[in-house]
């Protein structure tokens, strides 16, 4: 029988590529990062990459610790609910997932900035960014409604393209620098600090923008073969591709454009920083896939929306409705909740008339970020408080101080950005 | 043959539930199928105590085999094992195989015929022999969602795994407006073991949706069901 169980279930892989789907990395290297460096007018980005993979691989330690014991993990939420004992909270039913979550960051990655370019950059086409926002989202719409397996699907194929033209473009950069030599000073971790110490919480809040989605292995602890193997590497995994590429990335445009001028140039070009990289015919395959992808993140965004309410609504937090699926196991509910709250951001940002691309996305995103990192320290947290009760033969390192370190590190990025809550923004002091 | 009155199983009748009475397709997808039915299989031997849960974990009650051959198959399964499993992964196992098990067994009771219909390179599915008697079920479900108290455990039982497999939209509007209230007043009154059981059924329904996992691993259409059904053989 567990032979036959494990061959149905899925390994490191499978979770792996699940995790990742939902991360969209096209549009953090060619939305994200940009618009980091010309908001924030630092230069220290692909270092800032490194040091928060770095702590959110320490927060990770405690929090697949715990996945093993909690096996209806329903993550972060389940975590936090059942470290602090919150009464009725992620205990009451036996192995049912419920995760809160602030998929704020991944809201706003997806849906302003780029339907507005999207309108401005398809060739031969002036329709107003709107008129894309809608399109996308009657498509999103539709099918979330249809199968959830489908989203699934869609969203692999589309993160194996995105993958494999970012480290093209990336890989192109690096071939051409500028000056003809290649320059390490953006990677330092020195230069995180060089424009005072609170500059570094400023961008590792950018930065975890970036990492948002690599804490879901958890949720597929049921479905894993191993869960006790195959759910670290996973997260492990997980954190150091997506490490790897961004940093890659936001080194590659640093490097090609001179560690100076690279600022100038993000505000100059945005998203074409990335696609000015490489060739021609690899620009315009880039660009076509900055339009997927920003489809792929709106989405994979639907669908954590849906997973979360469902999951909530399953556990009575959210309306008892919302945990209900309708014929063929479809959350019906959920789903076209998520559609209409879509909606309602578009028609609300095309009748006032704001610019998506800075009011929304880059503003709420950086709080997103922000609200993600209060998350991992609750978790963090809530990880060693669990630990406290029942050592359960876990030691020191995995139990204590790994979630104490992370959870001191990420508490100091709350605090240090706070005080510097108007450079994120990119505004002027006060 | 088939009558009104169905073969008193429990996963037979949740097969009639969720699958259209007269065209045989199913409402659902094929791993929550799957699982409800497991969750059918292992309710039919806990109602006869073969069977029984102990804080999540299947072992077994009274000697003896039932009369039924899947039922039958489906015990030898479970005390062959060397060890102790949770209900969960016999769930996960049996969802695998039960859609296919069960319609085999429906077959042989004369509720369910073989249909070559549709597209050629298709197994072919199953329909119901007489739309009727498979639309049944369906009443007898509706009977634990009326007078509170009175609902048979039977009749609970399949109610609670219908909806807790996703077949709420389809029987709850047969009941009265407070019907969901209502079943779960009838199910707080069935015996522990049961109802942790509708519970596990419905909460691994629900993660397989949650993990986006909604196809069944081994395809339950005619063809594969042909090729591999459990059997006596299959123990000895």
């Amino acid at each position: 029988m567990s032979r036959a169980l494990a061959r149905d279930r899925l390994g490191a892989p499978a979770v792996l590529f699940f995790v990742l789907a939902g991360v969209a990395p096209l549009t953090v290297a060619a939305g994200v990062i940009p618009t980091a460096y010309q908001t924030t007018g630092l230069t220290a980005i692909p270092g800032a990459f490194l040091v928060v993979a770095a702590i959110l691989a320490i927060f990770s330690v405690g929090y697949v610790a715990m996945t093993r014991y909690i096996t209806n993990s329903g993550a972060c939420y389940a975590f936090v609910a059942r470290g602090h004992r919150l009464p009725g909270w992620g205990r009451r039913r036996p192995g049912r997932a419920g995760r809160l979550h602030v998929p704020a960051g991944r809201a706003v990655r997806s849906f302003g900035p780029g339907r507005r370019r999207r309108g401005r950059r398809a060739p031969g086409r002036a329709c107003a960014w709107w008129a894309w926002a809608l399109c996308a989202w009657a498509v999103i719409t539709v099918l979330g409604l249809l199968r959830v397996d489908i989203t699934g699907w869609v969203l692999g194929v589309l993160l194996t393209a995105e993958v494999t033209v970012i480290l093209a473009e990336t890989i192109a950069g690096f071939a051409a620098p500028a000056g003809g030599r290649l320059s390490f000073a953006t990677l330092s971790p020195i230069g995180l600090t060089s424009g005072g110490f609170g500059v570094f919480g400023v961008l590792a809040v950018v930065a975890v923008l970036g990492f948002v989605g690599f804490e879901q292995a958890p949720v597929l602890a049921e479905e894993a073969r191993h869960p006790r193997r195959t759910i670290p590497v996973a997260t492990y995994v997980a954190l150091g591709m997506i490490a790897i590429v961004y940093a890659g990335a936001s080194w590659a445009m640093a490097v090609h454009n001179g560690d100076r001028r690279v600022v100038t140039a993000a505000a100059q070009q945005g998203p074409g920083l990335l696609f000015g990289l490489g060739g021609g015919a690899l620009g315009q395959v880039a660009q076509l896939l900055f339009l997927t992808s920003l489809f792929a993140g709106a989405l994979a965004f639907h669908n954590v929306v849906w997973r979360y309410m469902f999951a909530l609504g399953r556990e009575n937090v959210l309306p008892a409705a919302l945990g209900r699926t309708g014929a063929n196991n479809i959350p019906k509910t959920a789903s076209l909740i998520q559609s209409a709250t879509g909606l309602a951001v578009i028609v609300a940002y095309a009748a006032s008339r704001q610019d998506p691309m800075t009011r929304l996305f880059f503003w709420l995103g950086t709080t997103g970020g922000f609200g993600i990192i209060l998350l991992l320290t609750q978790t963090a947290v809530a990880v060693i408080a669990f630990f406290a009760r029942d050592a359960r033969g876990e030691n020191a390192w995995r139990r204590l101080i790994a979630p104490g370190l992370a959870a001191v590190l990420l508490a100091g990025i709350i605090v240090l950005a706070i005080q510097h809550y108007a450079t994120l923004l990119g505004v002027p002091p006060g | 043959m088939a009558r009104l009155s169905g073969t008193g199983l429990i996963a037979d009748d949740l097969y009639l539930m969720a699958h259209d009475d007269v065209t045989g397709r199913p409402f659902l997808q094929s791993r929550a199928v799957g699982l409800g039915l497991a969750g059918g299989l292992l309710a039919e031997l806990m109602l006869l105590d073969k069977l029984r849960l102990s804080h999540g974990w299947v072992v077994t009650g009274d000697p003896g085999q039932p009369r039924d051959e899947l039922g039958y198959c489906v015990l030898g399964l479970i005390v062959s094992e060397r060890e102790l499993h949770p209900v969960r992964d016999w769930l996960a196992f049996l969802a695998r195989t039960a859609a296919a098990d069960v319609a085999v067994r429906l077959e042989r009771a004369g509720y369910l015929r073989q249909a070559r219909l549709g597209r050629p390179r298709r197994g072919g599915r199953w329909v119901p022999a007489d739309p009727d008697c498979a639309f049944a079920p369906l009443g007898r479900a509706r009977s634990a969602l009326e007078a509170a108290g009175a609902a048979t455990a039977y009749a609970t039982i399949l109610a609670g795994l219908a909806v807790g497999s996703g077949l709420g939209p389809r029987l709850l509007p047969y009941g009265p407006p407070d019907s969901r209230r209502r079943l779960d007043m009838a199910l707080e009154q069935l015996p522990p073991g049961l109802r942790e059981l509708i519970a596990q059924t419905q909460a691994a329904v629900d993660s397989a949706l949650l993990a986006h996992r909604v196809r069944a691993s081994v395809p339950n259409d005619l063809a594969s069901s042909q090729e591999k059904p459990m059997s006596r053989t299959q123990l000895t």
